[in-house]
């Protein structure tokens, strides 16, 4: 039987919120066994808030979708014999990942030099704002914080706008995420090599700066200041959203040469304005495009946005509707590629959840197993684990050290 | 700019004769962690060449493949340095083709196409992006390169994917954006009228970087597997999906609970984690939580407003936060972000100031990680480039070759590598093929 890529990897899994627990979900779903590490008294913040305006819900929907695929257990990490227990796992691990706001790994003796001692070959992932070096490597820091302090931010907005908050909040999260999963897989295939293990050290801020090359390079190179651009593009008009005739539905389109430009004509039925001598070339079109926009708009406004795509995809011409949520989900093309995983949890029932974004051709698909109940996984990891007696057991809960 | 030149940069040797026959050996003095793979990348523009960017910057062997005579068109885009086009020196193409080595050849051409799979038979990875309908056309599918090489990975990042009844449709980063749900919620919460106000596309190429990265993660899964399986796969990479991943909180809190965004402002998040102007300049301030607001307060000198019961607890305040939100930026506008961020940092509150990228490439934190890396380019000049987002304990991350000229390594590749003769290469110039 087929094997999902990273069987046999055990990741020992201190991450929490949101940035964290994406790098180890990627690790999961490829079949790494992720072991979460939580305690009844400090679990994951993300269970019960960043949902939604629904308090009620009995998980959030950020944990469920962050945390699928993985085991969990329960240990009290303020007790001494917690953090015992931690390194006995990390002895048994590949990969120890944290994302805490400080340098609590190193309190507890579960440092890098501390895990080094016990597991030479260990990779350890260390996921934080700013960097665990450096000025700010102890300041408190999220995806809003970031997307701020690193520029994103302030190209994100119309032409000539000031800065806005960028669509979904974990964005800057996600997207270290994966870099620091992919810097973690690096790091396996090194040692697979080599037998070396390492330290990875990710700053979310140079995530970030590292998405804004354009604005750095025309800072560094001539010294201009990048302001935002909302959906126009420097060098094709018409690029841009345009109102649809529905409620609050939009399509985006993109001319991008003038074979596009013709094939838009046509597409549009060639009426008389196209034919005008200001949108004859492209840079014609650009030096015009507030005219342009408004007369490609009033087209659109007589499609709705999925019709209009069509429309102008059949003449070739780049064009998508700007999707709402609930449409996502009731998306042909993504449900044809199965893009969403339908996962039973215990406390939610049957979700709808987005998986990851790829498809491997020869393994199997994802571990999409449910995010797990708070210390569901205890059984396993103390008893056939790190084998320990029953008794043993019994005492740690008495003790709440398991808790 | 001081600052910057005072960076312990990487500056570039030029490293022509850094390659032997076997085109494996670079630098050997420190291996870096993905040193032995051999990856082809036949890609353009931002995707698939941030995905080879990746491999490369950690020491896998990339050889970029450009179509003859104005190459990959990320070329075309600049920034250009004093905004002198030239397709040498253009910030996009030079950030994103970092350590690798560049041949050209028309793969459309039959002896390209023969060229071209020569250098698979030998790779580890292929990564393309172009249109599937074009690559099958030209004999360079999965089934057919898998016969070739099966242990070749190739993956492959298109706008939707391999699959679907949208996999021919065209695109680019703004179709993309737009289709993944993103932009009809950007900005979060933060326009009055979303009958004028258009769904935003997030800054330069977030969507294509995003698919890029994607496919970097998926590739070294792929990797990883190979080593126990010993074959190849197929990596379908979606941009669409890229992007509609990172909605994971939105698309959940849907199917959970009924709940859909918009970017209208109004609170329905209850957001209160913000974007707030200051005298000067402006903060992205968090400071509504148990633990935030009282110290909050306090640096705000105790205003008798915020003892209102309204204000009680976290949800009273999630609830009313529109009220508090004018009182604090009332209090705002009398100081300067500066002044904000270093009174917040006392009390451990988070904020930030709302950097542009002149702000941050000047501020101290950057500078004292030696994040970017510095290179004299000869065409370009002295470069600045963003460096990695990662430190790497034993294996660290550098720039030891700027981006290849166009065609810079053809000689290596062809004549030292797969064995053509300068004759050889002569001929398929003449040809067109190179």
């Amino acid at each position: 039987m087929q094997k999902l890529p990273l069987e046999g990897i055990r990741v020992l899994d201190f991450t929490a919120v949101w940035a964290g627990p994406h790098v180890t979900q990627w690790l999961a779903v490829m079949g790494a066994e992720v072991i979460k590490v939580e305690t009844n008294t400090r679990p994951d913040l993300t269970r019960h808030v960043f949902s939604g305006p629904v308090a009620e819900a009995p998980l959030s929907a950020v944990f469920a979708g962050l945390n699928y695929g993985k085991r969990d257990c329960t240990l009290n990490m303020s007790l001494p014999r917690a953090r015992d227990i931690a390194r006995d796992i990390a002895r048994l691990s590949d990969v120890v990942a944290e994302n805490f706001g400080g340098p609590v790994m190193d309190r507890w003796g579960l440092g890098y030099a501390d895990l080094k001692e016990i597991k030479p070959d260990i990779i350890m992932y260390a996921g934080s704002g700013f960097g665990r070096t450096g000025p700010y490597k102890e300041s408190p820091a999220f995806a809003g914080i970031i997307e701020a302090f690193s520029g994103l931010c302030s190209l994100n907005s119309y032409p000539g706008g000031g800065p806005l908050p960028l669509a979904t909040r974990g964005y800057s999260d996600l997207a270290a995420a994966q870099h620091g999963a992919f810097a973690i897989l690096a790091a396996l295939y090194h040692r697979a090599k080599t037998g070396e293990g390492q330290y990875i050290d990710l700053s979310m801020t140079e995530v970030m700066a590292g998405f804004i090359p354009e604005a750095i390079l025309d800072y560094t190179m001539n010294n201009r200041v990048n302001g935002p651009e909302g959906n126009l593009h420097k060098a094709m008009a018409p690029h841009g959203c345009y109102r649809c005739a529905g409620e609050d539905e939009w399509v985006a389109i993109a001319v991008s040469s003038d074979d596009d430009w013709r094939s838009f004509c046509n597409a549009i039925g060639n009426p008389p304005w196209t034919a005008d001598e200001k949108f004859s070339d492209a840079l014609q079109r650009l030096r015009n495009r507030d005219e342009l926009d408004s007369l490609v708009q009033e087209w659109t406004e007589g499609h709705h946005h999925y019709e209009a795509a069509r429309t102008l995809q059949q003449a070739g011409v780049m064009a998508g509707p700007s999707l709402k949520v609930e449409e996502m989900l009731a998306d042909r093309h993504l449900e044809e590629r199965g893009f969403f995983v339908e996962i039973d949890h215990p406390q939610l029932g049957a979700v709808r959840l987005a998986g990851l974004p790829c498809k491997l051709s020869d393994s199997p698909p994802g571990n999409y197993s449910h995010a797990p109940v708070l210390g569901q996984d205890n059984d396993y990891v103390f008893r056939e684990v790190l084998k320990m007696p029953e008794e043993e057991i019994a005492q740690l809960i008495e003790e709440q050290v398991i808790w | 700019m001081a600052t910057l030149s005072a960076l312990i940069g990487i500056v570039c040797s030029t490293p022509e004769n850094g390659l032997n026959g076997e085109g494996v050996e670079y630098f050997s003095m420190s291996e870096k962690a993905l040193h032995g793979l051999n990856v082809i990348e036949w890609a353009e523009f931002v995707s698939g060449p941030y995905c080879g960017k990746l491999l490369a910057d950690l020491g896998a062997n990339v050889i970029k493949i450009e179509k003859p005579g104005c190459g990959d068109s990320a070329r075309a885009y600049g920034p250009f340095p004093r905004d002198l086009p030239h397709h040498e020196s253009s910030g996009l193409f030079l950030y994103l083709n970092t350590n690798k080595l560049g041949v050209t050849l028309d793969t459309a051409s039959a002896s390209g196409a023969k060229v071209f799979r020569r250098l698979l038979e030998q790779a580890d990875i292929l990564i393309e992006n172009h249109p599937p309908g074009e690559v099958a056309e030209l004999g360079f599918d999965y089934e057919s390169l898998a016969a070739v090489n099966p242990r070749l990975i190739v993956t492959s990042i298109t706008p939707f994917g391999q699959t679907g009844p949208f996999r021919d449709y065209r695109s680019c980063n703004l179709v993309s954006f737009h289709t993944s749900g993103m932009a009809f919620i950007n900005p979060s919460e933060g326009v009055e009228d979303t009958e004028r106000d258009a769904p935003l596309k997030a800054p330069e190429h977030q969507g294509d970087l995003m698919a890029g990265l994607s496919a970097a993660v998926a590739t070294m899964c792929a990797v990883m597997g190979r080593e126990v399986t010993g074959q190849g796969q197929h990596v379908d990479v979606s941009e669409q999906e890229a992007l509609a991943s990172i909605m994971r909180r939105e698309l959940g809190v849907y199917t959970i609970e009924g709940v859909t965004w918009t970017r209208q402002k109004g609170s329905l998040l209850g957001q209160t984690s913000d974007v707030y102007q200051c005298g000067v300049g402006a903060v992205h301030l968090s400071c509504s939580g148990d633990r935030h607001w009282p110290c909050w307060v306090e640096v705000m000198g105790n205003p008798e407003w915020a003892t209102s019961e309204i204000f009680l607890d976290q949800a009273l305040r999630r609830e009313n936060w529109d009220a508090a939100k004018v009182m604090i930026e009332e209090w705002l506008a009398e100081h300067t972000a500066d002044e904000v961020v270093s009174l917040a940092e006392a009390v451990r509150v988070p904020c930030r100031q709302v950097n542009t990228a002149r702000e941050l490439v000047e501020s101290d934190l950057l500078d004292s990680r030696d994040y970017f890396a510095e290179l004299d380019h000869e065409v370009a000049g002295q470069v600045i480039l963003p460096g990695a987002p990662y430190k790497l304990s034993e294996t660290p991350w550098s720039v030891s070759r700027p981006a290849p000229r166009l065609g810079q390594h053809n000689v290596e590749v062809y004549c030292d590598r797969l064995g053509y003769s300068r004759d050889d290469l002569v001929h398929m110039r003449a040809e067109g093929v190179v």
